[in-house]
C-alpha cells in the first residue's frame, strides 16, 4: 500500500510542477484582469549640455527598452522613429533627458571601495501624444562596487521602469478622438511638482 | 645556326608564357577582393536576440556588418543604415565577475593590490542605426586597443554615416560632469 502511495506521489508531484511551469501566464492572469493596454514609444536619450559619451546614451536607451518590456504593462514597446507607431491612438511617449553624469572608474572602485562611483541622473517624462504629462520624475542610477561603468545605465533603466510601473496610468482611450482622464498624481500620492522636487 | 634559332624561339615562347602568367596574376588580384579580416570583439549590448557580453567576430562583407558570436546565431546590420559611429575608451577589469569575487575574498587587503594590476584599457565602438521600420537602435562593441579606428574606417568606406565621431570620442575620453 505504502509503495503504491509512494509511486503515485512520484508521478503526481512532477506532473503538477510541469503543469504549473507550462502555464504561469494563465495563472497570473487571474490576478490582473484583461484591460486595454497602452502602447509605449521610447524616444532617444537627450544629453543636452551634459558631457556624456554615446555609449552611455545608447546603453540607457537600450536598457530602458528592455526593462520596460519586462514590466509587461504595455501592449507594445516601440523604438524611436518606428513607423508602426504611426496612427496608434493609445500611445504613451517616454522622453529621457540626462540631468547629470559623474564619470567613475572601475579600477578606482576596486582599489578604494569608496571612490570611483559612476552616477547618472535623468529626467523621465511620460506623456500622451497630445502632450498631456502622465509622469515626470528625476531618476538616478549608479554603480558603486562591482561591475563596469555601463552598469549604471542598467540600474537607471531599472529605476525608471519601476517608477513608471508604480504610477497610475490614465484610462486608455477607445479612439484617438477620445480625451484621456487627468493623471495628476501617481500611486504614492505625490503630485508632479513634488516628484520633480526630489 | 639552326640550333640558335630554335633556342631563341624557345626562349621567346618562355618569355611570352611568363609575361602572360604575370599579367593573369595581376588581373586576378584586381578582380578578387581581399577576404575581410574578422575582428575579435565583445558585444556589450544592443544587438537583438544576442546575449550581452558575448564574444565573437565582426566582419564587413557586401555592405553588411555581421557579428558572429562563438555560440548561437549571427546578427547583421546594413552598413548604409548606420547613422553614427562613436569611439571611446573604457578601463575594464580582466577576468570579469569570477576574478572580482576572488579578489574580494583575498585576505589582508591583497585584493586591492591585485586590482591595481588587473585592469586593461579597451576601445568601445558605439553604432547608432535604424531598422527597416525606421526604429532607432544602438549597439556597443568592445575591441582591443587599436582596432576601433580600423572598424570605423571600414564602416565609413562601406557607406556608414560618421557624423560626430571626433566629438563623441572626445566626450568619452574626457568624461563629464554637470
Amino acid at each position: 500500500m505504502k509503495a503504491i502511495k509512494k509511486s503515485s506521489l512520484i508521478v503526481l508531484v512532477p506532473a503538477t510542477l510541469l503543469i504549473l511551469a507550462s502555464s504561469p501566464s494563465q495563472l497570473f492572469a487571474a490576478n490582473h484582469p484583461a484591460v486595454a493596454q497602452w502602447d509605449l514609444q521610447v524616444d532617444t536619450v537627450e544629453s543636452g549640455d551634459v558631457n556624456i559619451g554615446s555609449d552611455f546614451e545608447v546603453a540607457i536607451y537600450e536598457n530602458l527598452l528592455k526593462e520596460l518590456a519586462k514590466t509587461k504593462r504595455y501592449g507594445r514597446v516601440f523604438r524611436d522613429g518606428d513607423r508602426n507607431a504611426n496612427g496608434v491612438h493609445n500611445l504613451l511617449i517616454l522622453k529621457t533627458a540626462v540631468e547629470s553624469y559623474t564619470p567613475g572608474s572601475e579600477a578606482k572602485r576596486a582599489v578604494t571601495t569608496v571612490a570611483g562611483a559612476t552616477k547618472l541622473k535623468v529626467r523621465s517624462k511620460l506623456s500622451t501624444q497630445e502632450g498631456q504629462v502622465v509622469l515626470e520624475r528625476f531618476v538616478s542610477g549608479n554603480v558603486r562596487f562591482f561591475g563596469g561603468n555601463l552598469r549604471a545605465t542598467h540600474d537607471l533603466a531599472h529605476n525608471v521602469a519601476k517608477a513608471i510601473e508604480q504610477s497610475t496610468l490614465p484610462v486608455v482611450p477607445v479612439s484617438g478622438a477620445e480625451k484621456v482622464a487627468d493623471p495628476a498624481s501617481d500611486v504614492t500620492g505625490k503630485s508632479r511638482s513634488e516628484d520633480l522636487g526630489r | 645556326m639552326f640550333h640558335r634559332s630554335v633556342s631563341a624561339l624557345r626562349l621567346g615562347r618562355l618569355l611570352a608564357f611568363l609575361s602572360l602568367l604575370v599579367c593573369y596574376h595581376g588581373i586576378a588580384q584586381d578582380n578578387v577582393a581581399p577576404a575581410p579580416k574578422p575582428l575579435r570583439v565583445t558585444h556589450i549590448l544592443g544587438l537583438q536576440g544576442l546575449k550581452e557580453n558575448a564574444d565573437g567576430t565582426l566582419t564587413i562583407q557586401a555592405h553588411i556588418l555581421r557579428f558572429q558570436p562563438h555560440e548561437g546565431n549571427a546578427a547583421e546590420i546594413q552598413v548604409s543604415s548606420i547613422q553614427d559611429v562613436a569611439l571611446g575608451v573604457q578601463d575594464k577589469e580582466v577576468g570579469g565577475m569570477p576574478a572580482a569575487i576572488g579578489r574580494a575574498a583575498t585576505p589582508f587587503g591583497g585584493g586591492r593590490v591585485i586590482a591595481l594590476f588587473a585592469h586593461k584599457k579597451y576601445e568601445i565602438v558605439t553604432l547608432k542605426y535604424r531598422d527597416s521600420d525606421g526604429g532607432f537602435h544602438g549597439a556597443i562593441f568592445q575591441l582591443i586597443k587599436g582596432q576601433a579606428q580600423l572598424l570605423k574606417s571600414e564602416l565609413q568606406a562601406g557607406g556608414a554615416q560618421v557624423i560626430e565621431v571626433e566629438k563623441s570620442a572626445e566626450k568619452t575620453k574626457e568624461g563629464g560632469q554637470s
